[in-house]
C-alpha cells in the first residue's frame, strides 16, 4: 500500500493561538476528545475557541450543557472574549441543555437525545460539558462503558469532531474507560505557586498525529486561552547553516579580542559584577548592529524602554530612531508571572516582525525575577531550549549577567549558565594603585580563536574604551588584587569613568 | 424600578405577533401566555428547565412590584405559569402597540409587564445580541431592530 492510498485526516484549526502547533498542526476531524482539569483551568474557554473557529452555518456546532454549566451564566462570561461572536449564534451554534434528561432518565435517554439533536443538525462540532456530570449518577461499569462507545461511534459516524469536558483527576486516567476510547486528551493544570498562579497544558494522547510532548504554559486572557509550545513554534523552521561571519561590537579592540567579532548565531554571555559596563556592552553591541542593517531585540526586565533608550542616548547611541523606523524593538516584559514560554512568545513575535538578527536579554538575573516562581526551579534548562531555539534560526543572543564580585574565585556566571553559551566575556574590577579598575577579558569562544589578553577599559561618554594594550606589568589581574610585577607597564594611566550613569 | 420602555416594547411587539397569528393551536390562551409559552420552549431547551424557571420566577417577582394584580400567579418548577389563564373574549382582541401603552387593562399590562421583565433579565444576563439571535429562532418574521422600536418605529 503506497502512501497515495493511506487516508487523510484532515486537521482542523484549533481557534487556540499556540495550540495547533502543540498538537500537531490542528485537530484531526472526526476526532473524539476529552478536555480534562480542574475547576476554572479554562476547560470550556478553549472548547468555546473551537467551536467558534469551526462552527458554520453549513455545519453548526452543537454545545451541550448538563448539569453543574449554567448556560445563561456560561455565555455571560464567555461573550466577554474577544473570540466570541454573538452573530454566529444560533445558526452556526446552538446551546441545547441535557439538565433534565439526564436527571430524570438514564444513559439510554441521553444517547438517544443526542441522537436525535445530532441527526437534526448534522453537525460539524459538538461539545458536552460537563460530561462528568453527566455520567455522575451511579451507573455499572458496563452500562458506562456501552454508553461511551456508543456515543464516540455515533458521533464519529456523524463526522462530527467532538470535546467532552469533565473535571477529573489525574489518579483517574488508568480505569475510567473514557479515557480509552478517546481519541485525543487535553488535560489542563493550574497550580499556585507562592503567590503566582502557574497554568500548563499537556496533552496526553492523541491519535492519528505527533504532538509536541511535555508541559505547555497557557494563559487566559480577554483574547480567550493562549498556549506556548515547548518548542516555541519553532519546531517547524529550517534550522539556519552555521555561519562564518562575524558581528561586531563597534568596538574596535573588544573585535580584535574576539578573533574579528562574535560569530552570528553564536550565544555571548557578557559577565561582570554591579557597574561594570554589561548593560552599556550589549546596547553598544545592538547599535552596532543597527548601524550595520541588522535590526535587533533589546529585551529589558529591570527598567523601562524609555529609561532603556535615554542611558543608551548618553552614551552617544540613538535608539529612537531605529525603533521608529521598525529597526529595532525594546521588549518590556512584565515582571512576576511570565514562563519563560511565554517571554520567547513575546521575543519571537518581535523577532519575526522586525526580522531581527541581534537579541540582548538584559539581564538574566531580571529575566528570572520576572517568572513565576514555579518557572524559576527549570529556569536553565528553559534558557537551553530558549537560546537553541533562537540561535537555530540565526539570531545572534547577548546576554548580560551579574557575578558576585569576589577576590578569591572568578566565577563566570551564577547560574551556571556557561555551557548554553558560545562565547563569554568577562569584566571584573581590579585593584590597581589605589584605584578600582576594570579589566576585561575573554574566555571562551565556541569555533574561533580569541585573544587571551587581560585588557583595562573604561565607561565614557562614548560607551566601553578599552584602553592601550594588555595589562603585562601585573600578576594576578584576575584575582582582583594583583601584584605588581617588574616587566614594563605598557598601557597608560587610566582616567576615572566620566560619571555616565549605567545600571548597577 | 419600571420596566424600561424599549423592553416593554419589545414585549408588546412579540405580544403583537402572537395576536396576529389567528390559527394558533391554543385558542384559548391569550396571545401573551402564548408568547411565554414560546420562551419557556426556547429556553428550556437553551438553558435548562431549571434555567428558565429560575429566570421566570425572579422575573414574576419583578413584575409584581409594578402589576399587583400578578400576585395570584405562579410559576412551577417545570417553568409553567399558572394564574393567569382568561377567557378568549376578554382578551383575544387585536392588540395595538400606540393603544395598548395608551391604558390597557391592569390585567394585560400585567402579562406585558412579566414578559417584558423576562425579556430584561436575558438582556441583562445575556446582552442584546445574544437574546434577539433566540428570539428571531422563535418569531423568524418579526423586526427586533430598533428602527421598529418605541423611540424610533417608522410612523
Amino acid at each position: 500500500m503506497s502512501t497515495q492510498d493511506k487516508v487523510t485526516i484532515h486537521q482542523l484549526p484549533t481557534g487556540v493561538p499556540g495550540l495547533d502547533e502543540i498538537v500537531g498542526g490542528g485537530l484531526p476531524e472526526f476526532s473524539f476528545n476529552i478536555i480534562a482539569g480542574a475547576p476554572g483551568s479554562g476547560k470550556t474557554t478553549l472548547a468555546h475557541q473551537f467551536v467558534f473557529a469551526n462552527a458554520t452555518p453549513e455545519r453548526p456546532a452543537l454545545y451541550f450543557t448538563v448539569l453543574g454549566e449554567s448556560t445563561i451564566k456560561m455565555l455571560r462570561y464567555q461573550q466577554q472574549y474577544t473570540f466570541f461572536d454573538p452573530a454566529k449564534l444560533p445558526d452556526s451554534i446552538r446551546f441545547l441543555n441535557l439538565s433534565q434528561v439526564v436527571l430524570e432518565k438514564d444513559l439510554g435517554a441521553v444517547l438517544e437525545e443526542i441522537t436525535k439533536e445530532v441527526e437534526k443538525a448534522n453537525p460539524a462540532v459538538v461539545v458536552v460539558d460537563s460530561f462528568r456530570t453527566m455520567v455522575r449518577k451511579p451507573q455499572s461499569d458496563m452500562d458506562l462503558q456501552s454508553f461511551i462507545q456508543r456515543l464516540a461511534l455515533f458521533l464519529a459516524s456523524w463526522q462530527a469532531t467532538t470535546f467532552l469536558i469533565g473535571e477529573y483527576a489525574e489518579e483517574e486516567l488508568r480505569d475510567n474507560p473514557i479515557f480509552t476510547v478517546a481519541d485525543g486528551l487535553f488535560w489542563l493544570r493550574q497550580t499556585a505557586e507562592r503567590n503566582s498562579i502557574v497554568r500548563k497544558l499537556q496533552i496526553i494522547k492523541l491519535r492519528g498525529q505527533d504532538s509536541v510532548p511535555g508541559l505547555h504554559t497557557f494563559r487566559i486572557t480577554d483574547a480567550g486561552v493562549q498556549a506556548f509550545s515547548r518548542t516555541f513554534g519553532l519546531s517547524g523552521h529550517a534550522k539556519n547553516p552555521p555561519s562564518h561571519r562575524r558581528l561586531s561590537f563597534g568596538i574596535a579592540e573588544l573585535d580584535k579580542m574576539l578573533g574579528g567579532g562574535v560569530r552570528e548565531g553564536d550565544s555571548v554571555l557578557v559577565a561582570g559584577s554591579s557597574g561594570t559596563g554589561k548593560s552599556v556592552l550589549a546596547t553598544q553591541f545592538i547599535a552596532e548592529g543597527i548601524r550595520q542593517g541588522e535590526p535587533g531585540i533589546v529585551a529589558v526586565f529591570e527598567e523601562r524602554p524609555q529609561a532603556y533608550a535615554e542611558r543608551a542616548a548618553s552614551l552617544g547611541l540613538d535608539l529612537e530612531t531605529p525603533q521608529k523606523d521598525g529597526k529595532l524593538t525594546i521588549l518590556y516584559l512584565r515582571p512576576l508571572d511570565l514562563s519563560v514560554d511565554e517571554t520567547m512568545h513575546s521575543i519571537l513575535d518581535a523577532v519575526q516582525k522586525i526580522g531581527a538578527k541581534r537579541l540582548v536579554i538584559d539581564s538574566l538575573a531580571g529575566f528570572e525575577m520576572a517568572l513565576s516562581p514555579g518557572f524559576r526551579a527549570d529556569f536553565r534548562e528553559s534558557l537551553y531550549r530558549m537560546i537553541f531555539a533562537l540561535t537555530g534560526i540565526g539570531v545572534t543572543i547577548l546576554s548580560t549577567v551579574e557575578v558576585d564580585e569576589s577576590f578569591t574565585e572568578f566565577p563566570f556566571s551564577t547560574y551556571s549558565i556557561s555551557f548554553l553559551t558560545d562565547d563569554i566575556v568577562r569584566l571584573r574590577y581590579v585593584s590597581i594603585d589605589g584605584q578600582l579598575r576594570k579589566i576585561m577579558v575573554v574566555i571562551k569562544m565556541r569555533g574561533g580563536n580569541h585573544a587571551k589578553d587581560i585588557r583595562e577599559y573604561e565607561i565614557t561618554s562614548k560607551g566601553v574604551v578599552i584602553l592601550g594594550k594588555r595589562l603585562t606589568n601585573y600578576q594576578g589581574l584576575i584575582s582582583g588584587i594583583p601584584v605588581r610585577s617588574d616587566r614594563p607597564d605598557s598601557t597608560a594611566e587610566p582616567s576615572l569613568d566620566t560619571g555616565i550613569e549605567h545600571k548597577p | 424600578m419600571t420596566t424600561p420602555p424599549k423592553i416593554r416594547d419589545l414585549a408588546h411587539r412579540l405580544v403583537a405577533c402572537e395576536a396576529v397569528a389567528t390559527k394558533t393551536t391554543e385558542p384559548r390562551k391569550s396571545a401573551t401566555l402564548r408568547v411565554y409559552e414560546k420562551l419557556r420552549d426556547g429556553l428550556s431547551e437553551f438553558a435548562g428547565v431549571a434555567g428558565f424557571e429560575s429566570i421566570a420566577s425572579r422575573a414574576l417577582a419583578l413584575a409584581r412590584t409594578e402589576a399587583p394584580s400578578l400576585d395570584a400567579v405562579r410559576v412551577s418548577s417545570d417553568g409553567e405559569l399558572h394564574g393567569l389563564e382568561r377567557d378568549l373574549g376578554e382578551i383575544e382582541h387585536p392588540i395595538d402597540i400606540d393603544k395598548d401603552r395608551a391604558g390597557e387593562s391592569q390585567a394585560g399590562e400585567g402579562e406585558i409587564i412579566l414578559i417584558a421583565r423576562i425579556l430584561g433579565l436575558l438582556l441583562l444576563f445575556l446582552g442584546e445580541a445574544i437574546v434577539l439571535s433566540l428570539l428571531r429562532v422563535t418569531w423568524p418574521g418579526a423586526a427586533f431592530d430598533d428602527r421598529n422600536s418605541e423611540n424610533g418605529r417608522n410612523e
